[in-house]
């Protein structure tokens, strides 16, 4: 199948190889919790509480009391996929996510500034189109922020293929179902640094480095957007208060 | 878990007594209900509903099955309730295994009638394709986003949303000669079969706080609660389903006045819903 | 800049399934038309100022008219996505075609992407069929370039379907049909191109006036393609790809996986309008009407057999003497064991253009207008195609191109269209290129792009080349190459060093294409399209640019060249004690002919360091061959011929079998030494994506022609393993000189081709090449004419770490497909060269009647095969006048003899006879080769 028509340079979805899928970005979804936020790229939707910091719930799980302990759950509706399956809860692919997006949020929280506390993440993926690894951790920084939880730095996160000899930025399901590589990385914006970087599959070495690349452009592209919509929200809560 | 003060407590109940509740609300008032359709496009049919804090997405998939044996002429439905943890981290895990089912069952017993299926609120008949041989299942799932009580309500009210959203597409079968093979279907991209919503009960929950009983409750008014009666009713105000919650008692007469009440709001909140639904769609078409 | 437009579809993958995708619409979709301002001035421009109109075509025009469109008076066309997708999915040999025009600088082809721009994207609307539906979107994004281009510029749609261009003239556009559009061209030429609709075919049944057969229905109606599916899921009907037995056009096989054997279909009427190639769907007849049909050398009354070149495997050869008819004999019903079946539906076409020429026919009275011809093809698989011209004085006796578009149950031939003219008939350059174009042989000159690829020339070996750590410097080592005479593509060169140990160090050295040649340059990609060069008789079709071909890589004596050698230690006994891969320079100190370094071997005055080097390797080689054969490698033998051609005519002066010496086989021994070795290197580094080469061991059925013949004249072969055979084939003497030779020329034609794979596409074992009795063998030695060379170079140049694996190696898949592509292209080259032969021998025949001795090789009911072993050609001798089903002459299948009865005239298989060979002209303009018993 040709994922990039060689006539018009087009993807399947009518986007250019460095192109992103539209971004959507609301803060305050859930009334309840501390912070929350809705991430979309395209057509994968995620959703992100967080709650606390807080009192440790389970003595037990706390490993350092100088820290605040960081927890993250991360899961699929039903009706998130195209196939209609139920899924045992916790199934292996959801732990290793909620492992990576706890690790990926940790990097930045300013875990010292709240010893004896806890912070839960909670991630609910509504639809799944690809990318829902990355568009978990941009809602979860969205709505840390929301938390008003002490953050170091933004931390984002996009994904990228290679098909056809191309370098693809975002892949949707289809081209993510493609077979080919699928690099997501995860950065902190402004320090520059990756925090998160996983690929499946084979590539050499300098395309590689061209995917990566690629990606981390993404991530600093969903930067950008994420400030513009945490800047949105503070003007907004400024204009209610009076 | 809401954790209260005795003050705090004390203001709820003190609050249902007078008829003003701690939101400034009366007690047989809705909080703010706010509908979207065709939130999960993947979906033939969705729903978000939005009461007060309380946030449900619903969806309904219709794939192709096999009547069972004892019902070759009807559908089937099932009705699946999962809580996220974003609504509460209580949730987390396996923590919501048990409201989950617990909502689950009582939304069946209100919208799918008994064993038999009759009673149903959903038409299961009009979902046969051919009879004994192929039917649609629909699956509804809810999921809890956001809670701040009453979510059976709100459940109910968002099934019955998505389901006026969902349209199942159109079938062609071709009978092959010989009976016992598997009948050829095709799907037409195009047409689609509406479902008709008008059967389709809401819930209204009566929670008995004190001597008093409130409608769409919020969590901290639950946790004052000394029992709550779910009544289903549909358009034509008629009971299709009840559910008792909660410990203590009810005296049999008390219960018949909470029907009758249930019964009289309903309708209100059926007539809310309904022009709701309409300025979804309205939306939804543009 | 993205704009989000989400569509709905279903999908049914066994459930039924709602899909989602994501469609975004753009601004930034340009319209491609030179002088235009509003678009963005970077975007790539081509449709032209001067343009009387821009042309939106639609999917019927791509797909029936694309002869048309290839012909270079159609410019300023504008492709729409909504257009090529359709033909995609439509005619994909069609689609690579277009793709080609839109790709190609030289032509105005622009790809509008209108699915994707905002203002030519249209919904579905409800109730209308995706033909509706796409059709709106082409009249709608016609619209938006008569808007966009304004009203100086004309925008013409080019349709035939009626109510496409009603509704387009009535939504204000201009819009005509290609007839219409060709006429105003005034090209009369042109009209030929166009494929008439078939409403035209009214005509067309008038002027078969004289055919008996105008209104009855000759074929059963195809079957819908619903009943197809439904019938290829329950069993009833089995699918496969149809093929055309290339010596009896009137017998097909299908391919059946489901069944797992091959389907055979008899007759015109039972292969009901398939084309060689074509997937279909086949019914089984019953099992009792699994009848063989009978061998005769001509099985219809319109076809018989050609002289032609003799086969030199199993896959040229014919294949219409099933075993089971002729190995039961008389003696048993010929009920065969193999399925029969009749075609019942087309699943794909494998329509394409074919070379031929128009069969003889009185011209018209008054032939001005339209006149309707008959045209043959030179393929034999192909039946005849009715067309239509407007000149046919022109065509007669032209070799022309058709095309085909229709087949009508009511006609008994196939409908096509003149696509163009080749030349005359029987002229050896027309023939010639109809040699190419049959076998899909690029004879396009190399693009720039390609040229650009070139190192700057004159290139002389650089200091860089030469402290490269990598590149061992070998110009002090006395390396010689030996080839056939006047090669100028020296792939390979030798050298031979006695060690102080008394051990030979024996180097090969191939010309180091990778050098020059880089992955994923246009330069590479050309080549591996080409997948190998092709020898004509007196012409070369180059893979590589010339200058690299006969220069750069070339291993010419006196010059420093470039080189991949594999150098062994070896005894004086031929064993190989170590082997070592380099990169390295060296400087050739001769470049001899086969028949110059056999004659310095065998001067034995001549001691010169040279000569003595070709006399060791020339021992070593001889007992590296006997370890070989006993091994269990075969000794085959072809019948090669050379010709000697007029400088100035080129036409073939003299004709003769290709003579082996002893130096040929030297040297065929170290390439096949160098090849196994490299083969071993690189498979162990890289066990899942090495190209290696396998020869599969022939199957029973494919030796039986062999053993029968053998059997016959009381020789007793066992086939058991490629050992045995060598074998018996050795103890196969008489006292006939020529007699093993033929024996191993008969055996050489039931072998299967060698080809190449990647190896991590099989097991082990079947890496085995029986023919060599390797179990590893693969391409190494001839970079310069063989892209699998280059491919196998890059493979040990990463084995070695001295060079990065290229991506592609990677992508399992993509592999696979270099490899058949290489299949393919080499199975073509082989073809056009034995067809190049051929001609040549018509040729040569024309002005030379000869008389000759052939052997028989195969006995037939009404005559006999004969095989000249002094041209190499094989061809029909008749008993009995034509068309006389041999009633005079009785065949002895087990004896494979044809006796006359009541004489003692009798002929049997392998016996020798003089035969009178001339050219004979029974059309005009249609030479043949003819051969008679004197």
């Amino acid at each position: 199948m040709e994922y990039v028509n060689p006539l018009t340079g087009f993807r399947v979805d009518g986007r250019r190889p460095n192109e992103m899928r539209q971004l959507k970005g609301e803060v305050g979804v859930v009334a309840r919790a501390d912070g929350s936020a809705l991430f979309e790229m395209g057509n994968t939707r995620v959703i992100a509480a967080v709650y606390g910091p807080r009192e440790i719930q389970n003595r037990g799980q706390q490993v350092n009391s100088n820290e605040a302990l960081v927890r993250c759950e991360y899961r699929m509706a039903e009706f998130s996929t195209g196939d209609r399956r139920r899924k045992p809860k916790g199934d292996r692919r959801s732990t290793e996510i909620s492992l990576v997006i706890r690790q990926t949020m940790e990097a930045s929280i300013l875990t010292h500034l709240m010893p004896r506390s806890q912070i839960d993440i909670f991630v609910q993926v509504l639809q799944a189109d690809g990318g829902t690894r990355s568009a978990c951790i941009n809602a979860a920084t969205l709505a840390l922020a929301d938390a008003g939880i002490p953050m170091r730095d933004i931390v984002t996160s996009c994904s990228a293929g290679y098909l056809c000899s191309t370098p693809l930025l975002d892949l949707n399901y289809i081209e993510d179902s493609a077979g080919g590589p699928d690099v997501t990385v995860g950065i902190l914006t402004k320090m520059d640094k990756v925090t998160l970087l996983q690929m499946d599959a084979k590539l050499p070495m300098d395309t590689f480095e061209n995917v990566m690349e690629l990606a981390i452009e993404g991530c600093k592209a969903i930067a950008t957007y994420i400030r513009e919509v945490l800047l949105e929200n503070t003007k907004r809560l400024e204009c209610q208060r009076g | 878990m809401v954790a209260l003060s005795e003050g705090e407590k004390h203001f709820i109940r003190g609050g249902i007594e007078q008829d003003i509740r701690t939101d400034g609300r009366r007690r047989l008032q809705f909080r703010a209900l706010s509908v979207e359709t065709g939130v999960i496009p993947q979906a033939n049919g969705s729903a978000r509903v939005r009461l007060g804090g309380t946030e449900i997405i619903t969806s309904v998939k219709a794939e192709l099955g096999k009547p069972s044996i004892l019902h070759p002429d009807q559908g089937k439905v099932s009705i699946f309730v999962d809580c996220s943890p974003t609504a509460e981290p209580m949730f987390e895990g396996r923590g919501s295994e048990e409201l989950s089912a617990e909502l689950s069952v009582a939304l069946q017993r209100c919208l799918l009638g008994g064993k038999s299926g009759a009673g149903a609120a959903i038409d299961l008949s009009s979902l046969i394709v051919v009879e004994g041989k192929v039917c649609w299942d629909l699956y509804i799932d809810g999921l809890v986003i956001s809670s701040d009580g009453n979510l059976l309500d709100a459940l109910a009210a968002a099934i019955k949303v998505a389901l006026s959203d969902t349209g199942i597409p159109k079938v062609n079968v071709s009978l092959s000669a010989a009976s016992d093979e598997e009948p050829e279907v095709d799907v037409s991209d195009e047409e689609f079969l509406q479902f008709d919503t008008s059967s389709v009960p809401v819930i209204i929950t009566l929670t008995k706080v004190g001597r008093h009983y409130i409608i769409d409750a919020t969590s901290e008014e639950e946790s004052q609660m000394s029992s709550a009666v779910s009544v289903s009713v549909n358009r034509h105000g008629q009971i299709c389903g009840l559910t008792k919650r909660g410990g203590a008692g009810l005296d049999p007469s008390v219960i018949f006045d909470m029907i009758s009440v249930a019964k009289h709001v309903s309708q209100q909140f059926m007539s809310l819903l309904d022009s709701e639904i309409a300025a979804a769609e309205a939306e939804a078409a543009e | 800049m993205l704009q989000s437009k989400s569509f709905v579809k279903k999908t049914k993958q066994g459930r039924i399934q709602k899909v989602v995708r994501e469609h975004y619409l753009r601004d930034d979709v340009y319209c491609g038309f030179v002088p235009c301002s509003a678009c963005d001035a970077a975007a790539e421009r081509k449709l032209d100022a001067a343009a009387a109109a821009i042309l939106v075509v639609d999917t019927n025009v791509v797909l029936h008219q694309i002869d048309l469109l290839e012909n270079p008076a159609i410019e300023d066309v504008v492709l729409l996505s909504v257009v090529l997708d359709e033909v995609k999915n439509k005619n994909l040999a069609v689609f690579n075609r277009i793709k080609a025009l839109c790709t190609n600088k030289a032509r105005r082809f622009y790809v509008f992407a209108n699915e994707q721009h905002r203002d030519t994207y249209v919904k579905d609307m409800v109730g209308e069929s995706s033909n509706d539906r796409n059709d709106r979107a082409i009249r709608v994004a016609a619209c938006w370039y008569q808007s966009h281009l304004g009203e100086s510029t004309k925008v013409l749609l080019i349709t035939n379907d009626r109510d496409n261009k009603r509704k387009a003239i009535e939504e204000g556009l201009n819009a005509e049909t290609v007839e219409s559009y060709v006429r105003s061209l005034a090209q009369p030429g042109l009209l030929d191109l166009v494929v008439v609709p078939t409403s035209g075919d009214v005509t067309m049944e008038d002027a078969e006036d004289h055919r008996p057969s105008k209104k009855k229905v000759i074929y059963n109606e195809h079957k819908p393609m619903s009943e197809v599916t439904s019938g290829l899921r329950c069993g009833i009907y089995h699918q496969g790809k149809l093929r055309v037995n290339r010596y009896n056009p009137f017998e097909a096989y299908v391919g059946s996986e489901s069944i797992g054997d091959e389907i055979v279909i008899h007759g015109r009427s039972n292969m009901n309008r398939a084309f060689d190639g074509d997937i279909v769907a086949v019914e089984l007849l019953p099992q009792d009407q699994w009848h063989e049909s009978k061998s005769f050398i001509a099985d219809d009354d319109e076809e018989e057999e050609d002289v032609h070149l003799a086969p030199n495997s199993a896959d040229d050869a014919p294949r219409n003497t099933s075993s089971t008819q002729s190995t039961v004999g008389s003696s048993a019903p010929s009920v065969s064991s193999r399925p029969i079946g009749r075609v019942v539906g087309i699943i794909k076409r494998n329509w394409n253009s074919y070379c031929g020429s128009l069969e003889p026919m009185p011209m018209p009275a008054g032939s001005r207008g339209v006149a309707h011809a008959l045209f043959v093809s030179k393929d034999r698989r192909i039946p005849k195609i009715r067309i239509q011209t407007r000149q046919l004085e022109n065509l007669v006796n032209k070799r022309i191109i058709v095309a085909v578009d229709s087949w009508d149950v009511l006609s008994r031939y196939p409908s096509g269209h003149y696509v163009r003219t080749i030349g005359d008939i029987g002229d050896k350059e027309t023939e010639t290129e109809v040699v190419l174009i049959e076998n899909d042989i690029n004879t396009r000159p190399f693009s720039t792009q390609v040229l650009a690829c070139l190192p700057p020339l004159p290139w002389t070996l650089s200091l860089e080349d030469l402290s490269n750590p990598n590149r061992q410097d070998l110009r002090h080592v006395r390396v010689f190459s030996v080839d056939p005479p006047g090669c100028r593509d020296i792939d390979d060169a030798l050298h031979c060093t006695l060690l102080p140990n008394g051990n030979f160090e024996v180097g090969v050295h191939i010309a180091d294409v990778t050098n020059f040649v880089h992955p994923g340059t246009p330069l590479d990609e050309e080549a591996a399209q080409r997948g190998t060069s092709v020898y004509l008789v007196g012409q070369r079709i180059d893979m590589l640019p010339k200058p690299l071909t006969e220069d750069v890589c070339s291993l010419r004596a006196d010059v420093e060249r470039l080189a991949f050698s594999v150098i062994w230690e070896m005894t004086p006994d031929a064993d190989i004690i170590s082997t070592r891969y380099t990169k390295s320079v060296i400087k050739s100190c001769a470049a001899m002919s086969y028949v110059e370094a056999q004659a310095r071997m065998d001067d034995s005055r001549l001691v010169d360091p040279l000569t003595v080097d070709l006399r060791n390797l020339n021992s070593l080689a001889k007992i590296m061959r006997q370890r070989r054969c006993e091994r269990g490698a075969l000794t085959l033998a072809s019948a090669e011929v050379k010709f000697e051609i007029d400088s100035e005519t080129h036409d073939p002066l003299d004709i003769g079998m290709y003579q082996i010496r002893e130096a040929n086989q030297m040297i065929e021994e170290f390439m096949l030494a160098a090849n196994i070795s490299v083969a071993e290197k690189i498979l162990k580094y890289f066990p899942l994506c090495s190209l290696l080469r396998r020869h599969p061991s022939p199957t029973k059925e494919m030796l039986e022609p062999l053993l029968r013949t053998a059997s016959s004249v009381g020789l007793n072969l066992d086939v058991s393993s490629s050992k045995a055979l060598a074998e018996s084939l050795d103890n196969a003497k008489s006292n006939d000189p020529y007699f093993n030779k033929l024996i191993r020329i008969l055996a050489t034609r039931c072998m299967t081709q060698a080809v190449y794979f990647c190896s991590g596409d099989l097991t082990f074992s079947e890496y085995y090449h029986y023919g060599l009795a390797a179990s590893l063998y693969t391409h190494f030695t001839s970079p310069i004419r063989r892209y699998a060379d280059v491919v196998v170079h890059r493979l040990l140049a990463a084995a070695l770490d001295i060079a990065k694996l290229p991506p592609i190696f990677q992508d399992g898949p993509q592999l696979t497909g270099i490899a058949d592509n290489l299949n393919y292209r080499h199975r073509n080259a082989q073809m056009a060269s034995r067809a190049s032969v051929e001609l040549h021998t018509l040729i040569y025949f024309r002005t030379r009647p000869t008389d000759t001795e052939a052997r028989i090789v195969k006995v037939k009911a009404n005559g006999f095969i004969v095989f000249v072993p002094k041209f190499g050609i094989e061809g029909p001798i008749y008993l009995t006048p034509r068309g006389d089903k041999g009633g005079d002459w009785v065949v002895d299948e087990v004896h494979q003899r044809v006796t006359k009865p009541g004489t003692n005239i009798s002929y049997a298989v392998l016996q020798t006879v003089r035969i009178h060979m001339e050219v004979v002209e029974p059309q005009p303009h249609r030479p043949k080769l003819q051969l008679t018993l004197i």
